[in-house]
């Protein structure tokens, strides 16, 4: 009894992350449409809420290699990924708190790793796993989607170089909505995934999924996908402006360049499994398409600042993650452990999310183009 | 360390991903500048009594999009098909 119980606070939980996924990538995804003005603040959400739904539908390589690369199924129980859960979920609202785009990925897995090394010592971490599918993707990924959006504006420029600014930058413009559809396809591919294979990870933990040959069921894809759409319409609002606008200010082709760039790097990535950082991906194709354009163009020092928060991320949500954990297990192996936590986490975040309100919106007028 | 974290890291997906993210990046926002210069060349071209310029412009528009919507449905069926 205690064991569904826990389950169920499990999944709720990963949801919720999946929640703030969405609602922390929103800047991802949206904010170059907005900074050139190709779509309007609520559409541009609204369209990527739509196609991140869609996307997560689209394969389960990334679910897998969270299910089964990051930690030995085989010792972890639902305990150990509830504290990953809110280490990742901690660090997520931290730093959307103060307005820092650093990744959801790498929370969720620096959680959950802080949680089981803990609970099960190291012989819990798949560290191969680790480095050649996430740690080495992730530092291939931004720079690659920094190259490809580079290569790209600079050709484009010596393409439509003598033609009249006008059309082209409303060509582009109409571009921009396709760019944008793929890059929320893309994310939500991606994104998504990574709750599905952590309530996949609960449901062998508890016994419910045999542990040698198992598929993400389709009631998690769903709900999966349901809760980082939703996310994403709620929008991460504050983090739009450190995207959009403080990294470079951006012409439609480079919008154009940097979505492509970021889609096609995180679609190729999701082909083969690799659990990326969406938000690393995409800020490396934003300052590849405003370096190609003019170096100095892009604001070195925001990016440093976005880069530190990258850094801190691992490390940070696994240490709360483990805290998560120590402080669960307080109150033994039963359902009491999680449901205080989970109550004290509610308060803590309505309390984040009501001192937000109170300062205002970030962004009362869209940035300039 | 090295030869350790290059044993560790499985080339060909890697290599996968560089290579379709380059095609499939620079491709794409490359081939839809042409439809751009298609549609403004067919656009002048027409403008000015040009009809066999018109028409050349027209073709390279019509093709770069279908291109570019070939390349789309080329990714998305790509994804599922795994």
């Amino acid at each position: 009894m205690d064991g569904d119980v826990i389950l169920v606070i499990v999944v709720a939980t990963a949801l919720a992350f999946d929640f703030t996924n969405g609602f922390h990538d929103t800047a991802n995804v949206v904010a170059t449409s907005i900074s050139t003005r190709a779509m309007g603040p609520r559409i541009a959400v609204g369209y990527a809420a739509v196609l991140n739904f869609a996307g997560a539908f689209l394969s389960l390589a990334v679910a897998a290699t969270i299910a089964k690369g990051i930690v030995e199924a085989d010792v972890i129980t639902p305990l150990i990924i509830f504290g990953g859960l809110i280490g990742a979920i901690s660090w997520n609202l931290i730093t959307w708190y103060f307005g820092l785009p650093s990744s959801s990925s790498h929370a969720l897995i620096g959680g959950v790793v802080g949680s089981a090394f803990v609970a099960a010592g190291p012989d819990a971490i798949l560290g191969d796993g680790i480095l050649s599918k996430v740690v080495i993707p992730g530092l291939v990924a931004p720079i690659l989607a920094l190259v490809v959006a580079s290569l790209a504006i600079v050709i484009v420029y010596k393409v439509v170089g003598r033609l009249r600014p006008g059309p082209v930058s409303r060509g582009f413009k109409a571009g921009q909505v396709v760019s944008a559809g793929m890059l929320a396809l893309a994310h939500g591919t991606n994104d998504a995934q990574k709750t599905m294979g952590i309530i996949t990870l609960a449901l062998v933990a508890n016994g419910t999924l045999s542990s040698e040959n198992f598929e993400v069921p389709m009631w998690v894809i769903v709900s999966s996908a349901s809760a980082i759409a939703l996310g994403t319409y709620a929008g991460g609002w504050r983090i739009i402006k450190t995207m959009g606008s403080r990294i470079i200010k951006m012409d439609t082709a480079q919008g154009f360049s940097a979505q492509g760039a970021g889609a096609a790097v995180i679609l190729a990535s999701s082909q083969v499994g690799y659990p990326l950082s969406t938000t690393q991906t995409i800020t490396g194709a934003v300052m590849g398409a405003g370096a190609g354009k003019r170096i100095s163009a892009v604001r070195w020092g925001v990016a440093g600042n976005i880069v530190l928060a990258w850094a801190l991320t691992l490390p940070g949500s696994a240490v709360i993650g483990a805290a998560t954990y120590g402080l669960t297990r307080v109150f033994g192996t039963g359902a009491a452990g999680p449901l205080v936590v989970s109550v004290v986490a509610l308060v803590v975040v309505g309390a984040a999310f009501v001192r937000r309100l109170q300062q205002g919106p970030s962004i009362t007028a869209p940035a300039e183009a | 360390m090295a030869p350790v974290v290059a044993s560790l890291v499985e080339w060909g997906d890697l290599l996968k991903v560089v290579w379709v993210s380059l095609a499939a990046g620079i491709g794409v926002t490359v081939v839809f500048a042409l439809a751009i210069v298609g549609a403004t060349g067919m656009v002048d071209n027409s403008r000015e009594g040009r009809r066999f310029g018109a028409a050349a412009s027209g073709l390279l528009l019509v093709l770069s999009l279908a291109l570019c919507a070939a390349a789309i449905v080329l990714g998305v069926v790509a994804m599922t098909a795994k």
